[in-house]
């Protein structure tokens, strides 16, 4: 059972990083060992329900945010793509004709310094819970080894997503997310009061706060915050 | 498998017949049923998957493929006690639920032993007699079961019967317990995938439900000129005060189907 000895080997590696290991504690766990143990700049866990829903419940490395956060801002990209389609992507090159299908995606990771990225789906029964998304700030594919020990790191990590979901008196997900992806709350927010501002649906007020963002270049979360906080209106 | 029978087999009743006994045409047209059995018995990942239906087409192809006159499946249920969930007609339907309610007969030996028997009518009167009468008189005299089984978790049964006193060879009980644990396997596997699906759909309606009490803060925040603080005691109070879900509440303010001022009145 080679693969049973892989999760046996990540598992001691992940629980010693951490003793007392809540299922949040562990996926944070593993997104630092598959930081450390592949030399990447950012490792992710992103729970999602579709392109508007999802929050990043662990993350480690420099990047550990920078990936999720710009296809949020986006709405396109490779994570997207892999938890809409339950197949893994992975994008060695950014700068390369493959990652063209994502040309917004493309360039602004490329921007803030990523220059590969892989993103794996978490498959949970009929449908998929997220992603498990690896990236460097160096281009190179990920090495056989690396791939396999990421492919089980992300099916531990959905085990304790969905474990987690099932313990009774356990910290709810909704609660572990809230500490990690504050910057998602007032982008939620934003979208209400520019609804509410327009007359528009929740989803056409997404798009014209991405949209703003897109046009000026500045992050959607700052563009939200001066929504929440009133400095700007959409209305005017 | 390797015939695998109990001692029910060896008291008399047994497997005279030798494997060596199908004719060849015999053996390609099974052989093909087999292959169809088998891929069908596969398919319990299809998402339109129904546990009856499935149990229906098992007890089915048993009979064609086996050579017997009707076959019944039982499942434990969460008690750990048997239900009859499929039989391949009305006869042999009404002789299953007596078992049950005699509590005797070769389906729960098989259920609870975890191993394949068969019996004709003379020993399985001596074994099960009140069973042997009823099914005898439902035109029955050879009978087998095996058990529904993956290493030693034996989730059901299935019962085989014949009309005539022909005994069921090793290769038809290797071939029946062979499919029963193909379905079991194919149980296990569905009853998994959907106890995975539940969870993941929680999981999805707690991430919107999330995203969607922010943006109906956000909305009676514009509307009301109140705090996001405000804003959420306010959707907090009209959901207690009409006794349901805060998700459904600010699902109903974003969809603009409870206006703004109905939460401050």
């Amino acid at each position: 059972m080679r693969d049973g000895g892989r999760r046996a080997r990540i598992l001691a590696a992940v629980i010693q990083q951490d003793t007392a290991a809540g299922a949040g504690e562990l996926i944070a766990g593993i997104c630092r060992f598959a930081v450390d143990e592949m030399a990447l700049s950012g490792c992710a866990l992103v729970l999602m329900s579709g392109a508007e829903s999802a929050g990043m419940l662990a993350g480690a490395g420099r990047h550990a945010s920078t990936v999720t956060g710009l296809q949020m801002d986006l709405g396109e990209g490779p994570c997207l793509q892999a938890y809409a389609s339950g197949v893994p992507v992975l994008l060695p090159d950014l700068a390369a004709e493959t990652a063209n299908r994502w040309p917004a995606f493309a360039a602004a990771a490329l921007a803030a310094g990523v220059h590969a990225e892989f993103s794996l789906p978490l498959t949970a029964g009929r449908g998929g819970i997220g992603t498990f998304d690896l990236c460097r700030d160096r281009p190179g594919m990920l090495s056989d080894e690396h791939l396999a020990d990421a492919l089980i790191a992300a099916d531990i990590a959905r085990d304790a997503v969905l474990y987690q979901q099932c313990v009774p008196g356990g910290r709810s997900l909704a609660e572990l997310l809230d500490t990690g992806d504050t910057d998602r709350i007032v982008v939620h927010q934003a979208t209400g009061m520019i609804a509410a501002q327009l007359n528009e649906t929740t989803s056409n007020a997404l798009a014209r706060l991405r949209a703003a963002a897109f046009a000026s270049g500045r992050p959607m979360y700052d563009i939200a915050q001066d929504v929440v906080e009133r400095r700007v209106r959409f209305d005017e | 498998m390797n015939g695998g029978c109990d001692s029910m087999s060896e008291t008399g009743g047994g497997t005279a017949a030798q494997p060596g006994d199908f004719r060849q045409a015999d053996r390609g047209t099974r052989e093909a049923a087999l292959a169809r059995v088998f891929v069908r018995l596969a398919d319990t990942l299809a998402s339109d998957f129904d546990i009856v239906d499935f149990l229906h087409g098992l007890s089915a192809d048993a009979v064609e493929v086996l050579g017997a006159d009707a076959a019944g499946v039982m499942l434990a249920d969460a008690r750990g006690g048997l239900r009859l969930i499929a039989s391949s007609d009305e006869r042999t339907r009404l002789l299953e639920l007596f078992e049950l309610q005699g509590a005797e007969g070769p389906c729960l030996d098989a259920f609870s032993t975890g191993r394949p028997l068969q019996a004709n009518a003379e020993n399985s009167s001596i074994r099960w007699p009140v069973f042997a009468q009823r099914s005898s008189d439902s035109g029955f005299q050879m009978m087998c079961a095996v058990p529904l089984r993956v290493r030693t978790n034996v989730i059901g049964a299935m019962n085989l019967f014949r009309a005539t006193d022909e005994p069921f060879t090793d290769d038809e009980m290797d071939i029946a317990q062979a499919m029963a644990e193909m379905a079991a396997i194919g149980l296990i596997q569905e009853k998994a995938l959907r106890e995975q699906s539940l969870l993941t759909e929680q999981l999805q309606a707690a991430l919107n439900s999330r995203v969607i009490i922010e943006q109906a803060k956000g909305m009676l925040a514009e509307y009301l000129k109140v705090t996001m603080d405000d804003a959420f005691k306010l959707l907090r109070a009209y959901a207690r005060d009409h006794n349901r879900k805060l998700s459904d509440v600010a699902r109903d303010v974003a969809d603009r189907k409870v206006t703004s001022t109905a939460l401050i009145t």
